[in-house]
């Protein structure tokens, strides 16, 4: 045993290395940044700096959970739908808190409600009639969209979110904003389903290999149904926290998320084919993305500079993560 | 054909079964519902400025076709297009007509190079070409926002022929009045259809359907699957450049902002086209088929009269009853043909 123990620590670490590959290329790849972002900027590395990243970055992450349970589920599965679900919800459940904690459970009911409807229709048109998940998923939000304009034309948006939500969303306990520490939590559950429980193993399976899965026993276009009614109700309920750090409810509040979610869960090394995913990855490249978007703010060439800049990186990042891919 | 009634069926069903004439059926379905709303729908005046209308949708809906056969999808065709105004009106100089030509020129070399790094990234470095046009698509937002922060720019008298002969000045007078009737947008069009038919009749475009149709199996007979992506995505930056042309031709300036919402009409276009969304599978004139359904769409929601608020609710709704409706009448009409080969 003994003289057997160091080889197998070595491939210990090793393996944990190569499992954890992607996570670990993200976490480095945000330290770069940050390093080269102290280089150009003076100032940028600090801890304020690093804080309001994390909490900028928390929404996208949030959002990338939906893209990772759809697209782990396989079927080249993407939820573009949650950017709207989200405005949905905290534009109707805005006028039905109206600043009091009193209906917030009324709220998140509505909330839960909305996000397992327009979960159900997205899942039941692309794994039952087997429509391609963008175009639905696209189509839903622009009916979600529709709805909005109707419902807003002409007319304010009134009411507030719940001080609860403000505190949870918008608040910082000293210098920690609270939308990280639920994060971790969310990190934590999660984690726990997708690899302590069936469910977890289920999804995973159906995405890994749809026909094994089947000749198993699994309900395979179940399965995915639920990954989408997940990222519905998920998506509803981070318009909840939206609504919170915004005070207020406005048209588009949650479109602006929808791109960066699936970018951060490719970036942190969910398989668009499905079957793979860890969550820690898609935080660490929420974080990621948001960390070059806030050093390319602050090198002061605008827009311009800062979407060129996104997309390069976004360009490199994907290049540098090919080596993972299946090579001929 | 009728003494042998069965046969003649048979015939028919297979025609009928082809995916693209499920997109006829509901494009004469628009189209009736559109002349109902609109009296004049026929008139000539009205369907000149319908085809200018729904022109640079084609171009770009023949665009993705391509690269949506060749197994892969372009999320940067919108902002490249506004990419290529702002490149056209950045180098043309009202009074100059030659800075017309260069602005062609170096726009056409733009677009290939888009067309490559694209094809680079989805063919060459096989990376989902979902993600990779996504993360270029805000590359062409970037450049073009940096040679145009705000839309506006120059252009040279003779970009008007483009969009409308009357305008340019010393043009024949014949050709002016065949201008007045036919829209010269079907100039570009012609171009675009006449591309892809020489690109169709090569061994190139065969193998375009060979590497959308099954990668792996064409690499295996010795295609150079990366090349034809890449070529895919070349041609597919032709389409989107000249409908770029189009708009700097009725607008006479650039925006680097406009383009974007065209990109997933495209696909929804093209998807209600009969092109496959998994590949290799489509044609691409049916694809236009598909563009002016999609048009017809938008068309139909303004004459109805529905609210500009409800437009985009309705828009969503009809491409998913579209492309369901053509989903289920491919499965049931290849049940069809798949019962009728099978032998007794």
């Amino acid at each position: 045993m003994n003289t057997a123990a160091p080889p197998a620590r070595s491939n210990a670490v090793v393996e944990l290395y190569s499992r954890n590959k992607r996570i670990i290329t993200a976490f480095l790849a945000v330290v770069g940044v940050f390093i080269v972002g102290q280089i150009l900027v003076p100032g940028f590395f600090n801890l304020h700096q690093v804080l309001i990243t994390t909490k900028l970055a928390s929404f996208i992450a949030l959002f990338g959970l939906c893209q990772m349970l759809v697209m782990s589920a396989g079927g080249a599965g993407l939820d573009l739908s949650v950017g709207y679900t989200a405005t949905f919800t905290a534009i109707f459940t805005a006028t039905v808190m109206s600043g009091q904690n009193g209906n917030l459970w009324l709220a998140i009911l509505m909330a839960l409600g909305i996000g397992l409807l327009v979960g159900a229709a997205n899942g039941l048109l692309s794994a039952y009639v087997r429509l391609p998940s963008l175009v639905v998923t696209l189509a839903m939000s622009q009916i979600l969209q529709g709805i909005i304009n109707v419902y807003t034309a002409g007319r304010l948006i009134s009411g507030k979110p719940s001080p609860v939500l403000q505190i949870l969303a918008a608040k910082a306990t000293g210098s920690f904003p609270n939308i990280v520490f639920l994060l971790v939590a969310v990190a934590i559950v999660v984690m726990v389903i997708l690899y302590r429980t069936k469910l977890g193993a289920t999804l995973f399976g159906v995405g890994e290999n749809e026909t094994a899965a089947y000749l198993s026993g699994i309900n395979t276009k179940r399965v995915r149904t639920i990954a989408f009614m997940m990222s519905g109700m998920l998506a509803s309920l981070i318009g909840l926290l939206l609504l919170g750090n915004m005070g207020v409810a406005f048209k588009d509040m949650g479109s602006d998320y929808v791109l960066p979610s699936i970018a951060a869960a490719v970036v942190g090394g969910v398989s668009l084919q499905g079957g793979d995913g860890n969550y820690i990855g898609v935080i660490l490249g929420a974080i990621l993305l948001q960390t070059v978007l806030n050093l390319l703010v602050a090198l002061g060439w605008g827009d311009a500079g800062k979407w060129t800049g996104f997309g390069i990186v976004l360009y490199l990042l994907l290049m540098a993560y090919v080596g993972n891919r299946r090579r001929r | 054909m009728e003494s042998i009634p069965g046969n003649g069926r048979s015939k028919l069903r297979l025609v009928f079964a082809r995916p693209e004439y499920s997109s006829l059926v509901i494009l004469i379905v628009m189209v009736v519902i559109a002349a109902i709303l609109q009296r004049n729908f026929f008139r000539p005046s009205s369907l000149f400025l319908t085809i200018d209308a729904f022109s640079p949708l084609i171009l770009l809906t023949m665009g993705q076709a391509v690269v949506m056969i060749s197994g892969s999808f372009d999320l940067s065709s919108g902002t490249a297009l506004s990419l290529y105004t702002c490149v056209l009106t950045w180098v043309m100089k009202n009074g100059e007509p030659v800075t017309g030509l260069y602005a062609l020129l170096l726009t056409l070399a733009v677009a290939v190079l888009v067309g490559v790094i694209n094809g680079i990234g989805a063919g060459y470095l096989r990376i989902s070409s979902v993600v990779v046009t996504f993360a270029t698509s805000f590359i062409w937002l970037g450049v073009g926002l940096f040679i145009r922060p705000t839309p506006g720019g120059e252009s040279v008298n003779w970009f008007n022929a483009f969009y409308d002969f009357g305008n340019v000045k010393g043009m024949p007078a014949v050709l002016s009045s065949i201008g007045s009737v036919v829209p010269p947008v079907l100039i570009l069009v012609l171009v675009a259809c006449l591309i892809w038919y020489i690109v169709s009749r090569t061994k190139t475009g065969r193998y375009i359907y060979a590497v959308g149709g099954n990668e792996e199996s064409a690499y295996r007979s010795g295609i150079s699957t990366a090349r034809i992506q890449i070529l895919a995505y070349v041609v597919n930056s032709l389409f989107v450049f000249l409908a770029a042309l189009f708009f700097v031709g009725q607008n006479q300036s650039g925006d680097a902002r406009f383009g974007d919402p065209f990109t997933l009409r495209t696909i929804a276009a093209a998807v209600v086209g009969g092109i496959a969304l998994t590949g290799g599978r489509g044609s691409v004139y049916a694809a236009i088929v598909g563009a002016i359904i999609i048009s017809l769409v938008n068309k139909i929601i303004f004459f109805a009269n529905i609210s500009y608020a409800y437009g985009t609710f309705v828009a969503g709704l009809i491409v998913i009853i579209a492309i369901a409706g053509s989903q289920v009448y491919t499965v049931y009409s290849r049940r069809a043909v798949a019962a009728k080969r099978t032998p007794k």
